[in-house]
């Protein structure tokens, strides 16, 4: 039996795989669609690697150990470990060295800065909230023993948090290396928060705002970690205008 | 012209990679010959805007990339392959091309259809739902091949596109862009001479960042009478041009 001459047999299959691969966005999909208003970025943020069940569980992981460390031995490690671990998380949101696919990535007509700015707002907005709950839940723990302190700090190591992640992606975009700028991010944290500890006295004994905190309470700092995001910020958009003529 | 390159250089810290290479092309097949090193690489990445020209004016499908808005214009009519071509191994086959589809900006109505005809094109229909860790070196090249025509490019750009590939599939990958180059600007970056052979319409010959010849494959077969070596008549050809070229250099 033979297909009339009129019928395009190539196309009619074409038309028939098309129907049989064609692929149902999920819910979570259909909804960045919505919010993002561009199916290709809604696609760069659920799908691509850096943004996959492995990172999302690690930061999982280390928020609930240190939630559960700071519960059992009242030392606050969930808002000193929280802006390290959203760094790293950060500074992988980045493409080249990461994304395998970065290259294809950049001619392509959604704009790389998109996908760059997305998920990085995606990351940061998953370890805020990954954050706060591990730290609510730790400060609830701690709260008869020291409710002002740990209310404050349930949230004062996002302002810190902003900063580290700002510095991180700044890294990773000017070096184009995501470990460069995890590193640089979680170094500059380390050596702050141990610099912070080691030049303040320590509380009353059992108090969870012990000398670790240090980084995160003093009020001095806030107004020079929203200068470094702010700058940091403006170093990115720099790094990652659209290139105008000729460099 | 959809191409039209004038002066245009690239310079990587004292390296000059692209040395005021000017350069026009309509629709066809342009094969890109040259050495290791002799800038094709660089000149293709500046033609898909993913790196920008140190100097010298560059012109795609009409548009100057240096503005945004036309940037993104031109992107939308772009395929580009590049020479190391980055996957996700999860992906499958028809994931990976829509997804590039959507970053493409393809209207998502048109997507499906648009996925399928690529993938069939390159005769990976059997493995359309295959992951990409499961396939071949020469099946990842064609996954590639099939990513940049998925919007039915006005401007393709291929490097190395039949690396990997085995004779029957680089048989089929001719066939394919002589087909594509009937109506969009296709050009082909390649260390072989034969593929330049059987699918241009013409050929640019770069060394040392510059284009020393330029025209079609029968000229460039005729620089070879009596000169160059080679086992065919085109690579005796590439080899006088290019043994020319050092020479006056």
């Amino acid at each position: 039996m033979t297909a009339p001459d009129d019928v395009d047999l190539d196309r009619v299959w074409t038309n028939v795989a098309a129907e049989i691969w064609r692929r149902e966005p999920s819910r979570a999909e259909r909804t960045a669609t919505r919010v993002l208003r561009s199916p290709g970025l809604a696609r760069a943020l659920l799908t691509t690697p850096s943004l996959l069940l492995p990172w999302l569980v690690a930061s999982v992981v280390v928020l609930t150990v240190g939630a559960l460390a700071q519960a059992g031995a009242g030392e606050p490690l969930v808002w000193v470990i929280a802006p390290a671990v959203a760094a790293v998380g950060i500074a992988y949101a980045y493409g080249p060295g990461i994304d395998p696919a970065w290259e294809l990535s950049c001619s392509m007509a959604v704009p790389d800065r998109m996908v760059l700015l997305t998920r990085a707002v995606a990351v940061f907005t998953v370890n805020a909230l990954l954050g706060l709950a591990a730290s609510g839940a730790a400060a609830a723990t701690l709260g008869g023993r020291a409710s002002a302190d740990t209310a404050q700090l349930t949230f004062a190591w996002l302002l810190p948090m902003t900063a580290v992640c700002a510095l991180t992606l700044a890294v990773a975009v000017a070096v184009r290396s995501a470990s460069a700028g995890a590193g640089a991010g979680v170094a500059a944290w380390v050596i702050l928060v141990l610099a912070r500890s080691a030049s303040v006295t320590p509380s009353a004994p059992g108090a969870p705002a012990g000398t670790l905190t240090a980084a995160i309470t003093d009020p001095a700092l806030y107004l020079p970690y929203a200068a470094v995001a702010a700058c940091c910020v403006a170093a990115v958009i720099y790094a990652t205008r659209p290139q105008r003529g000729i460099q | 012209m959809n191409i039209e390159l004038s002066d245009l250089t690239r310079k990587f810290g004292r390296t000059t990679a692209v040395d005021r290479v000017t350069l026009d092309a309509e629709p066809g097949v342009l094969g890109l010959l040259g050495p290791n090193g002799a800038g094709k690489t660089s000149l293709l990445r500046m033609l898909a805007t993913v790196l920008p020209p140190s100097s010298g004016t560059l012109r795609l499908l009409g548009r100057d990339p240096g503005a945004p808005a036309a940037r993104k214009e031109i992107r939308r009519r772009l395929g580009y392959l590049p020479q190391n071509l980055g996957y996700y191994p999860s992906f499958t086959v028809v994931e990976f091309v829509e997804y590039f589809a959507l970053l493409k900006e393809v209207p998502p109505h048109m997507v499906p259809k648009a996925v399928a005809a690529a993938v069939e094109k390159v005769d990976l229909g059997p493995k359309a739902k295959a992951k990409l860790r499961t396939l071949s070196g020469g099946m990842l090249r064609r996954v590639g091949i099939a990513q940049a025509i998925v919007n039915e490019p006005e401007l393709l750009l291929f490097d190395e596109p039949t690396a990997g590939l085995d004779p029957e599939q680089r048989v089929a990958f001719r066939a394919l862009i002589r087909g594509l180059g009937q109506t969009a600007t296709v050009v082909v970056s390649t260390h072989l001479v034969e593929d330049v052979g059987a699918a241009c319409t013409e050929v640019a010959l770069m060394s040392d960042g510059r284009i020393v010849f330029r025209g079609t494959p029968a000229e460039l077969t005729a620089r070879g009478v009596g000169h160059g070596v080679g086992d065919a008549p085109l690579e005796r050809g590439y080899t006088a041009v290019l043994a020319a070229a050092r020479s006056a250099s």
